[in-house]
């Protein structure tokens, strides 16, 4: 394990200093413009909580869309460029494992810094609230699923998946409609097929407990209606093509037909979407364009189900005498003119579902940082509150020095590509003021020498280590699955 | 002319900037504009990210940008580079979050609509990406899905103002 004290010796060039807190891709990218585009001398600091980089793009991404995670490469090439001491204009540093309101207050960052930028992301679950939500085995939330499968520290080993009876679990149902829920759709109900997952970085832990599900059938279940559905058609597609393992998909004619859409009053998107669904809803070789008939379904026909179900609130987790989930009652929603949704709870709205395992696929929630009242930082519902990037106290005047890039700024929406064009916007206009502002001191140091955490050249260890584990085990790459692994994967094997 | 393909209303003030500039500068095919980075300590290997062949004699294919500020570049460049690599290789402001692989939409051109029938149609795959682009026109496409060959000499791609990908939610 190194230690590496960071303390900054100035040398003849006076460079403005940067923290930046999370190194998921707003963090990242935000430095990544900053290195890019400042014309004054920046020295960026990533502080990260996690001894390794990169955030939702490490532990949120799923592990079949390896392409997603190339922004990674990115972040490489530019932490490499500037940890070199070859680089005379600017600096960067990566400081793993320390957690900033924890080992490191943010009152100390800003006291030492010309600049802080909070890019730590949403880091909380939105909840339904109902009764059975919390302490059933077998409800989890999407962050906790998704984290899980992925292999983050926190979950990777958590008794609450290790211990659950993933032999008994055929139908599942995921409350949610954005492209979480279609990717943890796509993970449950083609568990068992190995071509799609044994080569990939996801927890081989998680993958061999997932295997053992006999999963056939996973409902969607979302409050509104087809047209409110948030997924993209990218993540839809490759549902729907899951055809030819044997995986159809659903959707009640009552919720979706053609007919029900005329295209002059949508978006290019949707009318696609509608044309995707129509036609793959449509048997095989009744379908009018070749590319909805790429590979025809199993000569055995279809055995496992996924269905978009709509207009759904859901009302009561139940189970049984052994405290593991056995059903959902949910009743009919309706839809009114206005966009209001009226849940019908008369007993003729009222069902209950068989499931045996449910995600909650809410949304991330923002969640504030512990010292945001003490500093009067303010912050709404679940972000933090700003003005084009720029952090406003909770009685709405600029914070000097402070800003927020990518979902703590905006909520969490959008894809790494929106996140990426945010950090760009918001890295704008730090330079804007840094190079007007006065710079602090010459001397601005936080000494880490008596605090554990890791740096680039640590994580190129971690890197290369897990990435030869992964070789081993014909992956792309065995994830380090505990805290003290990520520690220990420093020095070795 | 372009049509522009209004999304949620919101678009089409930044889709008409890189449509006029498509219109209106169709003589300047040989005109280049050079911009100057500020860079007073050193230059970085770090902002030059593209690998570039340089073409054989008598093989270049030539292709423009038009750039966010209107300016234009002119390159001379081998059958085979993408539109991404190219812009990547002359440090030219076009991410490729993805590394090219069609699974975002941050290379999003605006295509000439003269060159535009010349091209491939887009597959599904990238037309799902460009469902999220943001200023999308009839003519656009993703820079790294269009390969240069001897069919596109002489395209002209415009630089929408701005990339960021949006859907239906980021306006509710």
């Amino acid at each position: 394990m190194s230690f590496v004290q960071i303390r900054h010796i100035s040398s003849q060039i006076n460079r403005k200093t940067v923290s930046i807190v999370g190194s998921g891709p707003s963090g990242f990218y935000t430095a990544y413009h900053l290195l890019k585009k400042s014309p004054i001398p920046l020295n960026v600091t990533i502080w990260e909580k996690l001894p390794v980089p990169f955030g939702l793009s490490r532990y949120g991404v799923a592990p079949d869309h390896p392409e997603v995670k190339n922004c990674e490469e990115t972040f490489t090439t530019c932490a490499e460029e500037f940890s070199s001491p070859t680089n005379q204009k600017h600096k960067f540093s990566f400081v793993g494992g320390i957690t900033i309101g924890k080992e490191i207050l943010l009152k100390e960052l800003l006291d030492n810094q010309d600049a802080v930028i909070l890019s730590y992301g949403c880091t909380g679950d939105r909840k339904l609230n109902i009764p059975g939500e919390l302490g059933t085995k077998g409800v989890f939330s999407s962050r906790e699923f998704v984290n899980w499968y992925n292999g983050h520290p926190d979950f990777a080993k958590d008794k609450r998946f290790t211990d659950f009876d993933w032999s008994k679990v055929s139908k599942v149902g995921i409350i949610g409609n954005g492209n979480v829920a279609l990717d943890i759709t796509r993970v449950l109900i083609s568990n068992q097929i190995d071509e799609i997952w044994e080569n990939t970085d996801i927890s081989s832990l998680a993958l061999n407990l997932l295997r053992r599900a006999p999963v056939k059938d996973v409902k969607l279940i979302a409050r509104r209606d087809f047209v409110h559905s948030k997924f993209t058609n990218k993540e839809l597609r490759e549902l729907w093509e899951l055809e030819k393992y044997g995986i159809r998909g659903r959707i009640d004619p009552k919720f979706f037909q053609k007919e029900m859409f005329d295209p002059s009053k949508y978006d290019r998107a949707f009318n696609r979407r509608v044309e995707m669904c129509s036609e793959y809803l449509k048997p095989f070789n009744e379908r009018s364009k070749k590319n909805y008939k790429k590979a025809p379904p199993p000569s055995s026909g279809y055995d496992k189900f996924w269905e978009l179900d709509y207009l759904k609130t859901p009302l009561k987790i139940n189970k049984d005498d052994f405290g593991a989930i056995n059903s959902l009652s949910l009743c009919n929603n309706q839809l009114n003119e206005d966009n209001s949704l009226q849940p019908l709870k008369d007993v003729n709205n009222i069902m209950t579902y068989k499931v045996d395992l449910l995600i909650t696929s809410l949304g991330y929630a923002g969640v504030p940082m512990p010292e945001f009242s003490k500093l009067s930082i303010g912050f709404d519902k679940d972000h933090i509150a700003n003005k084009q990037g720029r952090v406003l106290t909770s009685s709405g005047e600029i914070f000097p020095h402070l800003y927020a890039s990518g979902w703590i700024r905006k909520g969490s929406q959008g894809v790494i590509a929106s996140t990426m064009q945010d950090a760009f916007e918001v890295g704008d206009r730090v330079i804007q003021d840094l190079v007007v502002s006065g710079a602090l001191s010459l001397e601005n140091s936080i000494d880490l020498s008596n605090i554990k955490h890791t740096t680039w050249k640590d994580w190129e260890r971690i890197n290369k280590n897990e990435l030869l584990r992964g070789k081993k085990e014909h992956k792309t790459r065995s994830k380090f699955l505990t805290f003290e692994e990520l520690w220990n994967g420093v020095e070795g094997i | 002319m372009l049509k522009i393909v209004t999304r949620a209303g919101h678009t089409a003030r930044i889709s008409n900037i890189a449509a006029h500039l498509l219109r209106t500068s169709p003589s300047l095919l040989t005109r280049t504009t050079t911009t100057t980075r500020f860079l007073p300590f050193s230059t970085s290997s770090f902002l030059n990210h593209g690998h570039l062949k340089k073409p054989k004699p008598g093989e270049e294919l030539k292709i423009t940008f038009i750039l966010k500020d209107g300016s234009q570049k002119t390159y001379e460049v081998c059958e085979g580079e993408t539109i991404l690599d190219i812009a990547q290789g002359h440090n030219l402001d076009m991410e490729g979050a993805c590394g090219g692989s069609c699974a975002c939409s941050t290379c999003h051109v605006i295509v000439d609509p003269d060159y535009y029938d010349a091209l491939p149609e887009p597959e599904d795959d990238e037309n799902d990406m460009l469902d999220l682009a943001y200023g999308l026109t009839e003519t656009s496409r993703l820079g790294c899905q269009i390969k240069m060959s001897k069919d596109i000499d002489g395209i002209r791609v415009a630089l929408p103002q701005m990339t960021r990908n949006v859907n239906n939610n980021d306006f509710s």
